[in-house]
């Protein structure tokens, strides 16, 4: 069938709403009609001029063959020029940036590659700041995130397979994963759950997340998350498998077990026996951020007897007058620096240092003076407040948590904390993320990757891949191959 | 969803060391005196030997579980009949547990006590872990066996300077005979294997490394000897009267004249061990409820347990009942029953069935032979058939 130039551009415009942002431009090439059209704001118009307007108009040389495949061949010099056959095709590369080409009377559409892209620069993503390694971090574009992993991957076994999610917003989804590495049936159920998605559209990585996750309602976090494309391609190398949305600066990882937000990416780059020491501090920190306030209720409520005297003595002097009990008294503070972390958070950054003051020191001293609260209850908060923030990636799990630490400690004292323990560690055994238990290697103990959880060995000792995550089980060793 | 040998070991651990040391030590005291440590290493060693003895046959059936073993082995009748006496030996442990638990919780935790707060948690608690399954009991207690082996050791160590080892002279002062009767008035109290026979066809052999079980269980029972040696060295002839071996002993500790903070938080950690422990045994039970009488869900088994843990919770006795309880002839038979003669009765009844296999096989060969070729040797008979 042959292009009828000012129809199908007709028909362009009716498929697209009469939008006015769709723009055309009519040519004459030796004698025939050629209308040019493409979506402005979405549009590099100096990659337009150059590669398609101005080859157009300044060539010299009448064509010999059809003229649709002579524009393909000799004038247009985009990098990427495509045929196309129908009008949906059309519409979708016009949507994508490309600008479509109709030639009259010829048996097929072009379209070239003329896609704006519009990003930010490449910087340190504020929510992993590090003090040695790399700082580049994932922007908003997933063409400069790709770029930015294969720059650190450049290797044949890198595998990127994208992927359209969204009826409304056709947003571009890349899974990466290293071919030799990856387990392919893990592979094969995220695409196959990714492809299964109907939604309207996806704005963020985070969309996928429910569709993903196993226990969409659980409170821990069962996909890993990165904004650095060093941090990526290290868990690409363990086998996991990278999930990038358009649109997204954060890029999902699976499988995930919890053990992933122990660990940092400084802890790479820094000394083993530091290494160590900070993974060791950060487990005492999840335990004092999540239980010492539920510890110091049941404690005051229940327990007071074991408390040293000294300690018992100054407790009892700071928390006569007050007219809570241990409990109000707890939640009353951890409530309110929930509030202040929240306004905090959405504050403008001016607004944010005069809020930190209001807050911290003149609402709690003020508490504390005015008899409203006792000083051991706002340091136990504070303690564990500050703690959260050793993992801040959990930060949110951990606050609910305490939460529910609290209440327990309150109503059934040692006792009830003691079961909430269990019953936690009972909860996270239980759920699996894509064949990787969610707390190994603590459980199922797996001897080989102890050299990389509560202490870190040298990279050149660490010779194989954790066994803790899914991956090819015929590629475990990762160094020293040559070696021998 | 099965468990590795790894956790298995860990669970055997667990079960050999939990129930011995709270108030078995006291107990094993008024029939046995000085010489309990002996009566219990026995029993623990003759424990140990069963749990080889389970595990064998646990890997020679890898993929059955409990009811077809059984049943291969014995005929579905007296297989149910064998389940049954399980679920009374794991009502009895699960008796013994949770009553133990509620009077160390109470000793240790209370001033004042309501029961629906120690029982409504622990009921949730173990039934959640009932209904996740054996994979995640095995998970909790990799988890907190560490812990729990770091705490024991600390008590035992921070209190072996008081001990007295003159406690243990003069050895067998009455003889061997009260040792025997000791023994056997308290065998419900060992037996920690039992819970093997519900994990037939649960266990994952693929990646058994040899010496794990018996590493566990040597440190098990040194352990416990460790423990022992420290509980009568330090109360000697009032050890009857000292209910709870762990939290009693670190009250002696030689650095501290009342019970430290540090202490408080490893009894405070027999307390999980103990909770774990108890979902196990629950879960076993679900498990012989639901062969016994061909149920195929978990929610209804788990409903009988918890209303059988939480009955128990209401009208079981005070410590002094549950001995009773646990001396009776009926409780004993059970107990044998269960622990030692079920287990044999499979070993012997498995391996007479395997030898009646291997003369079926052997004569059916030779009647093979003898009717195809019986010009060809046995060794070439045998290459023919592709068996050599």
């Amino acid at each position: 069938m042959l292009v009828d130039a000012v129809n199908t551009f007709n028909e362009i415009k009716t498929k697209l709403h009469d939008s006015s942002d769709l723009k055309s431009r009519q040519v004459q090439f030796f004698g025939t009609d050629i209308t040019i059209c493409y979506i402005a704001p979405i549009t590099d118009n100096n990659l337009l001029n150059d590669c398609i307007l101005f080859p157009m108009t300044s060539e010299q040389n009448k064509p010999k063959e059809d003229i649709a495949n002579y524009l393909k061949h000799s004038v247009l010099s985009s990098i990427e020029v495509t045929e196309i056959l129908d009008i949906d095709q059309a519409v979708t590369k016009l949507l994508n940036g490309q600008t479509v080409i109709l030639v009259d009377k010829a048996d097929k559409i072009l379209s070239c590659d003329t896609e704006k892209i519009t990003v930010r620069a490449v910087a340190e993503p504020p929510t992993s700041v590090v003090i040695k390694g790399p700082r580049e971090g994932f922007t908003e574009s997933i063409k400069y995130n790709l770029a930015l992993i294969r720059k650190r991957a450049r290797s044949d076994d890198l595998v990127v397979n994208m992927m359209e999610i969204g009826k409304l917003t056709k947003t571009q989804v890349a899974v990466v994963y290293f071919d030799s590495v990856a387990d392919k049936s893990v592979v094969k159920q995220i695409t196959k759950k990714l492809k299964a998605i109907k939604i309207d559209g996806v704005l963020d990585s985070h969309y996928l997340v429910s569709y993903l996750q196993k226990n969409p309602h659980s409170l821990f976090k069962q996909i890993g998350d990165t904004e650095k494309p060093d941090i990526l391609v290290g868990k690409m190398l363990e086998g996991r498998v990278g999930i990038i949305v358009d649109g997204s600066p954060i890029v999902l990882t699976l499988p995930f077990i919890l053990i992933e937000d122990l660990q940092n990416s400084d802890d790479y780059y820094s000394q083993p026996i530091r290494v160590t020491f900070v993974r060791i501090l950060r487990f005492v920190g999840v335990v004092l951020a999540v239980l010492l306030p539920g510890i110091y209720i049941a404690l005051e409520k229940y327990h007071y007897k074991i408390l040293p005297t000294e300690f018992l003595v100054t407790i009892m002097n700071t928390t006569q007058g007050i007219p809570f009990s241990p409990f109000m008294e707890i939640l009353f503070v951890v409530l309110l620096f929930e509030i202040l972390y929240e306004a905090n958070l959405r504050m403008p950054q001016y607004f944010g240092m005069a809020m930190s003051i209001v807050g911290a020191l003149i609402l709690g001293e003020t508490a504390v003076n005015a008899g409203l609260v006792s000083p051991p209850a706002v340091m136990i908060v504070a303690l564990s407040g500050i703690t959260f923030y050793i993992i801040p990636s959990q930060a949110a799990q951990f606050s609910i948590l305490r939460l529910l630490a609290i209440v327990v400690g309150a109503c059934l004292g040692l006792y009830g904390v003691l079961l909430f323990c269990v019953f936690v560690l009972s909860y996270l055994s239980s759920f699996d993320s894509y064949k990787s238990a969610y707390l190994a290697p603590a459980t199922p103990f797996i001897e080989s990757d102890q050299e990389d959880f509560y202490m870190r060995k040298t990279i050149s000792e660490m010779k194989k891949r954790p066994k803790s995550i899914a991956n090819n089980h015929n590629n475990m060793i990762r160094r020293g191959e040559n070696e021998d | 969803m099965k468990i590795n040998y790894r956790q298995l070991s860990i669970l055997v651990f667990m079960s050999f060391v939990s129930l011995k040391l709270l108030a078995l030590p006291s107990l094993l005291y008024v029939d046995s005196g000085n010489m309990s440590w002996l009566v219990a290493l026995v029993l623990m060693i003759v424990d140990a030997l069963y749990v080889f003895l389970i595990l064998d046959l646990m890997k020679k059936c890898e993929e059955k579980n409990i009811l077809e073993f059984m049943k291969k082995c014995l005929g579905p009748v007296l297989s149910r009949v064998f389940l049954a006496i399980y679920i009374l030996k794991y009502a009895l442990v699960i008796a013994n547990i949770s009553k133990g638990l509620e009077f160390f919780v109470v000793e240790n935790f209370y001033n004042e006590f309501n029961w629906l707060v120690f029982i409504l948690p622990l009921m949730a608690l173990i039934g959640y872990m009932t209904y996740k399954g054996i994979r995640n009991i095995a998970r909790v207690s990799e988890m907190i066996n560490l812990a729990i082996v770091i705490g024991c050791l600390y008590i035992a160590f921070q209190s072996v300077g008081s001990a007295d080892p003159t406690a243990y002279i003069p050895m067998f002062k009455d003889g061997v005979v009260p040792l025997f009767e000791s023994g056997f008035k308290h065998l419900s109290w060992f037996g920690s294997a039992s819970f093997m026979m519900l994990l037939f066809g649960k266990v994952d052999f693929k990646e058994e490394k040899k010496w794990t079980m018996i590493k566990y269980l040597i440190f098990a029972i040194v352990l416990v000897q460790i423990m022992y040696y420290v509980f009568y060295g330090i109360f000697d002839n009032i050890s009857a009267t000292h209910n709870f071996c762990i939290s009693d002993i670190s009250q002696f500790s030689s650095q501290e004249s009342s019970i430290n903070e540090l202490s408080w938080l490893i009894v405070a950690l027999w307390v999980v061990a103990q909770a774990v422990q108890l979902a196990l045994y629950s879960y076993c039970m679900m498990q012989a409820i639901k062969f016994t009488f061909n149920i195929k869900n978990n929610t209804i088994p788990i409903i009988v347990v918890m209303v059988y843990v939480l009955i128990w919770s209401l009208v079981g006795e005070n410590t002094i009942g549950l001995e009773r309880l646990f001396f009776t002839p009926f409780a004993s038979i059970i107990t044998i029953l269960a622990q030692y003669v079920i287990p044999l009765v499979l070993y012997i009844g498995f391996y007479m069935q395997n030898r009646r296999k291997k003369i079926f096989k052997s004569k059916n060969f030779i009647k093979n032979r003898i009717e195809i070729a019986p010009n060809v040797s046995v060794n070439k008979f045998k290459m023919l058939r592709g068996e050599k």
